[in-house]
């Protein structure tokens, strides 16, 4: 018998490992470091605006760039804080036409914003966004919500 | 004074039966959040035909094996309030729907456990019932592409969403029921003093 047949080092390898088409799930992560400062300026501007009682415009601003790159969990709970004070602030007849007036691109972060908040209930939030939802789905379809789960790019 | 104690403890247990009655502010959100887990489940219930990627000839639902990332979908909650919530978690072939009940009180939870576990073990008739519930809530729904190529869709969601509504009332039945038995056993205990 040849010297090949006699080692069985060949079970130590792990294939899967060295399996080609494997997939590694690696989120794009953002170059720019300064999130924080984006964000801070988001808040100031947006606080600005809803105690102008521009509530619809504090909503497009916080909905503009999420952070979906960055790795900070921070940041991302900041803007969202941000996000949901802006949403909770609408009566329940006002949520209609504040979601008509937004582009598809916003109501797809809109929802995403939503069911984060879903997932973190306070008090008062859940009936507000229920309503948000209730529009959301009415204008995005249930397109938005499959967006939503799809979407790698986590709020 | 004896008489008069026992009409106390009734009227006790009458207050205890007439806040049961309290429905009036939870259900201004229930229609609401009905359809957000109507409408997220729809979204969810998206599945196909997957074999295993790992095993040869097996064909397991995704979202319960948890092997490759790829596979599965943002795990999506839909709460109506801190209690209440529904998890959607959902796979290329599988969904899963975890329902946590509202349980307001030591009896609620007591008839709520009891009731969901008699419904547990008998998993099999259901079809899509889990045999055990996810952590932090109370019953679990595994959802397949057998399932949803056997069964209409819209159906199975209909399913669900009537699931959740009744559930809510036979425990409130059944507390009802059971402060009406304590009642009567009271009063004719309370009658031989």
């Amino acid at each position: 018998m040849s010297k090949n047949t006699r080692s069985a080092d060949f079970r130590k390898v792990d294939v899967d490992e060295l399996d080609e088409e494997k997939f590694i799930d690696e989120p794009e992560v953002s170059q720019d470091d300064d999130d924080t400062d984006v964000i801070s300026k988001r808040e100031s501007e947006v606080k600005s605006l809803t105690l102008g009682g521009r509530n619809l415009d504090a909503l497009k601003v916080s909905l503009t760039d999420p952070p979906v790159y960055s790795k900070d969990e921070s940041a991302k709970k900041r803007n969202f804080d941000i996000v949901l004070d802006v949403l909770t602030r609408f009566r329940q007849s006002e949520v209609e036409e504040a979601v008509k007036k937004l582009d598809s691109e916003q109501v797809d972060i809109l929802m995403k914003y939503i069911y984060r908040g879903f997932a973190e209930p306070t008090e008062n939030s859940c009936g507000i966004l229920l309503v948000w939802h209730q529009h959301a789905v009415a204008v995005g379809g249930i397109g938005s919500i499959i967006r939503v789960m799809t979407s790698r790019k986590t709020v | 004074s004896i008489l008069s104690f026992n009409s106390i403890c009734l009227v006790g247990i009458d207050m205890r039966i007439s806040r049961l009655h309290r429905g009036g502010e939870m259900s201004a959100t229930l229609k609401p959040y009905l359809n957000a887990v109507r409408s997220s489940l729809t979204a969810a219930l998206c599945v196909e035909n997957f074999e295993s990627q790992v095993v040869e000839r097996h064909n397991k639902p995704e979202v319960e094996v948890r092997s490759s990332g790829e596979l599965l979908l943002t795990p999506v909650i839909v709460s109506r309030n801190e209690k209440e919530k529904v998890l959607i978690e959902g796979s290329v072939n599988s969904i899963r729907v975890s329902i946590a009940i509202k349980q307001a009180d030591e009896i609620e939870k007591i008839l709520c456990k009891k009731f969901m576990r008699f419904m547990m073990m008998r998993a099999e008739h259901f079809f899509i019932l889990r045999r055990k519930p996810i952590q932090d809530y109370d019953i679990s729904f595994l959802i397949t592409n057998f399932h949803t190529e056997q069964m209409y869709k819209h159906k199975l969601v209909d399913f669900v969403i009537q699931f959740m509504e009744e559930i809510d009332k036979e425990i409130s039945e059944m507390k009802i029921s059971l402060n009406a038995r304590a009642r009567i056993v009271a009063e004719e205990f309370l009658k031989n003093f």
